[in-house]
């Protein structure tokens, strides 16, 4: 087979492949970073390059414009090799992050490799006061007396007996490495000394020793991880402050957008260490902005928490999921042990303990069974639903006496990921809108109150509402009128110009396509068939529900009427909804500060049963039902005025 | 035990007379049903079930020879093919499939095929089905002229898509005729576009849903049972699935290899002469037992059979 070289600019590295590989092929035997988070699919169009010189076969793509085309850019995956090539890698294209230009940095801040940024969380109505204050680790300050000839007993009872004089705690642990600092550290400390205590299945463990008073210093994370999008806090675990809020795109998105091609992806030599990799280096980077910014010492964070769906805490842990999806469909684990978090590669205190939100099955993980502990749906009288509108929409239906949980693929458009001007819930997303229906006018509010960059699920939600209620928009999705300067055609169907581009800080418009709207309907319509197929099954209807808590990431706010002009949630009255925001992260807040929720958690997984959708024959066509807008049974919406 | 219905399904009128502007014989009905097919029992079968036979703009290449015999002297002829019909078969519906507009096919002109519509309105005085030929893009610059050429003679005209409905509806609308909502054997994308064309402005008595079939062997069960479906919620009340069937039976049936193989090839199977009729037939009583109004068809042996099937289950 003829071979060719192909040579990669900025990094300048050569490679010799096979005529007809793709450039993106290429470029991975090369060890260059080009982004591809469809796979190689040329759906997403995140990996364009630059032909310098060569020839390519390329097949076309509406992910690159006639004017890119002329400067000789393609996507990588679509475009095979032909001759010795010259490319180079746009900076939008690339990852190192610290290389790139401000301008360049703003165009990447779009795509799934922007930093972790600060995010807005919603004015929860969650009281983190449900749960006495006890946090999985605590810090007392010790003045020892000295040992003399009276009190003889050794140095570990001495620090036991001294602890157990402010707190009773019958059984403690501690690890060899304390026990052989013990005595130096002591004596240098003149017998005070701070000790961390941590929380460990059941007991109490010595964490750490340091000398001197550091009980003021005692800090933890908490991490909620999503399919897409990772969100992360540092509390100051006496005070019970929340010091900081980040979120950043799951890096695993490069192996794959849903759970199932990343199993399979796990499987592969290298696999699972690159998944795992994956999502530790972003809560990493994450945690590392977080305390740089506090000006906090990594050796004072002593806990981490994190909630996650079932594969996402294996992935974390580096466990094989292989057979999560196999039939039985069993875990490896669902009550994870307290483990070092450095076993994980978390990089706090090395000796900090890491604890996870216990999960129910294969498909209803961690992050529920916190969302139910955050919203006390287990304390309900009356009957309640959780619906968590992430990529995998979750639903949790029940109150005081019963819980039954039910999962539905439902994307990440949501999340503001696989939508063309999607972004996440951050500073300059597009999260509320209005559209005139005389002359189309968008009136629209962003994160922050600065120039938009892009469009959060709460903005799409009201983008897609206001659409309809203007006549832009059949029910179907598709876009009405032709002749306005705010809807153009092109290669990928029609669009709808939410901000010119002289109103953003963005150099491109934002805009809404027929396809963005496409995807959008398919996650509202999986989240509204499991939630409809759940309560089918408990033979009760939406009617009968008198609380319904709504989670996600979307945004900061949700206008509950849009949402049901989109038939996203069901016809009830605004009163009955309760916006939760980022319910797993709430619930592994509350985990992080107390014992007794940690405790609680534990209970509320075991009583969680779990309904498979997957298996229902109704799923399919309540599924295909509620692909309108808002609902082919129009009757389930009295409300909405058609 | 008899069942209570609350909904039923909405009549449609095929061809208008001198009184109403037209120029047709006679109007037929279909629809109009309050109970499950011929359960007269618990409710009015207003109209019963109609067959219409099939004509093509240019001879069709892909019939069966033992089809295309029953034409054979009027095979390129669709203006002398309809009459026939009309006056040797006693055909009180047709339906023209303007298939030579296809760009693989002929690539008529809209005028040419307009041209043809009105003549055929002349020839015969049966009420009238116009079909396009599959292609969207042309569809879109055929149908509206041959609507305007059909004006006021209430003809059936498909076919609307989910992804192809706005065009077609404007034009049925203006020229006041009906029109055919194509489903691919899916209850929801059905009510979803009677919903969407509902939206366009033209009213739900004006349309019949093709909910798509396959013929005996080939999916007939499927068919039937979104069928079924589609008519328990339209006699429960609901509006938006409460349309008349139109079914595609000979278009189906002469695609089966049991239509069509020859009997050297299977003796066992018997003469072909025979079993493609009885393909076609079998595949058409079944969709009438699920609720189908109108049959299209192809073989004039069959139409017969099926004519006299329909005869007797009238009787009540």
């Amino acid at each position: 087979m003829e071979k060719f070289k192909v040579t990669f600019c900025p990094d300048n590295k050569t490679i010799e492949v096979d005529s007809g590989k793709t450039i993106l092929s290429a470029s991975l035997s090369a060890g260059v970073y080009v982004n591809s988070s469809c796979g190689g699919d040329g759906v997403c169009g995140r990996c364009k390059v630059r032909v310098k010189k060569g020839q390519v076969v390329t097949q076309p793509s509406g992910r690159v414009s006639l004017e890119e085309r002329k400067q000789g850019i393609y996507l990588a995956c679509l475009t095979t090799i032909q001759s010795d090539l010259e490319v180079e890698i746009l900076p939008e294209s690339r990852l190192d992050l610290d290389k790139l230009t401000p301008q360049d940095l703003d165009l990447r801040l779009k795509g799934f490799y922007s930093e972790a940024e600060e995010i807005e969380s919603p004015s929860s109505i969650l009281g983190d006061e449900i749960f006495a204050h006890s946090p999985l680790a605590t810090k007392l300050y010790l003045e020892l007396p000295p040992p003399d000839l009276e009190d003889k007993i050794s140095d570990l009872e001495r620090l036991y007996r001294q602890i157990r004089r402010i707190q009773d705690i019958p059984i403690m642990q501690t690890g060899l490495a304390n026990i052989r600092r013990l005595g130096a550290l002591l004596r240098s400390a003149d017998w005070k000394v701070t000790v961390t205590l941590g929380k460990r299945n059941g007991t109490t463990e010595v964490v750490f020793i340091e000398p001197g008073d550091t009980s003021h210093k005692n800090f933890g994370l908490c991490f909620d991880i999503g399919t897409t999008t990772i969100s992360g806090q540092l509390v100051d675990l006496n005070t019970k402050k929340v010091m900081g809020t980040r979120a950043t795109y799951n890096k695993q998105v490069t192996f794959g957008s849903d759970i199932i091609t990343r199993i399979i992806f796990a499987q592969e030599q290298d696999g699972l260490e690159r998944l795992h990799h994956a999502v530790i280096d972003g809560m990493n980077k994450m945690l590392q902005d977080l305390i740089q910014k506090q000006a906090i010492d990594l050796n004072d964070v002593n806990c981490v928490v994190c909630a996650g769906n079932t594969t996402m805490m294996h992935l974390l842990l580096r466990i094989d999921p292989t057979y999560l999806r196999r039939e039985p469909y069993v875990p490896a684990v669902n009550f994870v042990p307290t483990i070092r978090a450095a076993e994980a590669g978390v990089k706090v205190n090395p000796r900090g303990l890491l604890f996870c939100s216990p999960g129910i099955s294969s498909y209803v993980g961690g992050d529920i069974t916190a969302g139910v502990l955050s919203c006390g749906l287990d304390k309900e009288e009356g009957l309640a639903i959780l619906i968590d509108i992430g990529t995998n929409g979750e639903i949790v239906l029940g109150n005081k006496d019963f819980l039954i949980s039910a999962s539905a693929s439902a994307g990440p458009a949501f999340e503001g990921s696989g939508v063309t001007c999607g972004m996440r819930a951050s500073s300059g997303a597009i999260q509320k809108v209005e559209i005139s229906p005389v002359d189309f006018k968008v009136a629209y509010e962003t994160i922050g109150g600065v120039r938009p960059r892009g469009i959060c699920g709460s903005g799409y939600i009201d983008i897609i509402a206001q659409m309809l209620g203007a006549g832009l928009l059949d029910k179907n999705g598709k876009i009405k009128i032709k002749d306005h300067k705010r809807i153009r055609d092109n290669e990928y169907g029609r669009e709808f110009v939410v901000a010119f581009k002289e109103e953003c800080d963005s150099t491109v418009d934002i805009v809404i396509s027929e396809a963005d709207i496409e995807n959008i309907k398919r996650s509202k319509a999986a989240i509204y068939a499991a939630a409809s197929e759940l309560l089918r099954h408990m033979s009760l209807e939406f009617a009968d529900v008198k609380k319904v808590f709504v989670a996600g990431g979307f945004g900061t706010y949700i206008n509950i009427d849009n949402a049901k002009r989109i038939g996203l949630l069901p016809d009830l009255e605004n009163s009955r909804f309760i916006f939760v925001g980022n319910s797993s992260l709430a619930g592994a807040r509350s985990i992080l500060l107390s014992y007794e929720a940690m405790k609680k958690a534990n209970d509320i997984a075991r009583k969680i049963t779990y309904f498979e959708l997957s298996v229902e024959p109704g799923y399919m066509d309540e599924y295909m039902a509620a692909l309108f807008f808002p609902h082919t049974d129009l009757s389930k919406f009295p409300s909405i005025k058609l | 035990m008899l069942e209570k219905w609350t909904g039923e399904v909405s009549v449609i009128n095929i061809g208008a007379t001198k009184e109403e502007g037209g120029s047709r014989r006679q109007v037929i009905k279909v629809g109009g049903q309050a109970t499950l097919p011929f359960l007269s029992g618990e409710g009015v079968l207003a109209n019963k079930p109609v067959v219409a036979f099939e004509v093509w703009d240019i001879a069709p290449s892909d019939w069966p020879a033992g089809l295309a015999k029953a034409y054979a002297d009027v095979f390129s002829d669709p203006l002398a093919w309809a009459e026939k019909c009309v006056k040797e078969y006693k055909a009180g519906l047709i339906c023209l499939r303007l298939q030579g507009a296809h760009p693989e096919f002929g690539n008529k002109t809209p005028d040419e095929e307009a041209k043809l519509v009105g003549e055929l309105l002349k020839k015969v005085d049966v009420p009238l089905i116009i079909l396009g030929c599959g292609d969207d893009a042309k569809d879109n610059l055929v149908l509206p002229v041959c609507c305007q050429a059909a004006k006021n003679e209430r003809c059936l005209v498909g076919s609307a898509a989910q992804d192809n409905y706005k065009t077609l509806s404007v034009a049925v609308l203006a020229d006041g005729h009906n029109i055919i909502a194509e489903s691919p054997i899916d209850i929801n994308i059905a009510k979803q576009l009677n919903i969407l064309i509902s939206d366009m402005g033209l009213a739900l008595d004006h349309i019949v849903i093709n909910p798509t079939i396959g013929a005996l062997g080939y999916g007939l069960e499927y068919a039937y049972s979104i069928m079924e479906r589609a008519r328990l919620a339209a006699l429960a009340g609901d509006k938006t699935v409460a349309c008349p069937f139109i079914c595609f039976v000979g278009q189906e049936s002469w695609r089966a290899k049991e239509a069509k193989a020859s009997e050297q090839e299977f003796p066992c199977w018997g003469p072909e002469s025979e079993r493609g009729v009885i393909w076609e037939a079998v595949t058409a009583t079944a969709l009438i037992q699920a609720g189908a109004d109108i049959l299209v068809m192809r073989h004039p042996q069959a139409i017969e059979k099926v004519n006299k099937y329909i005869d007797e289950l009238m009787k009540g």
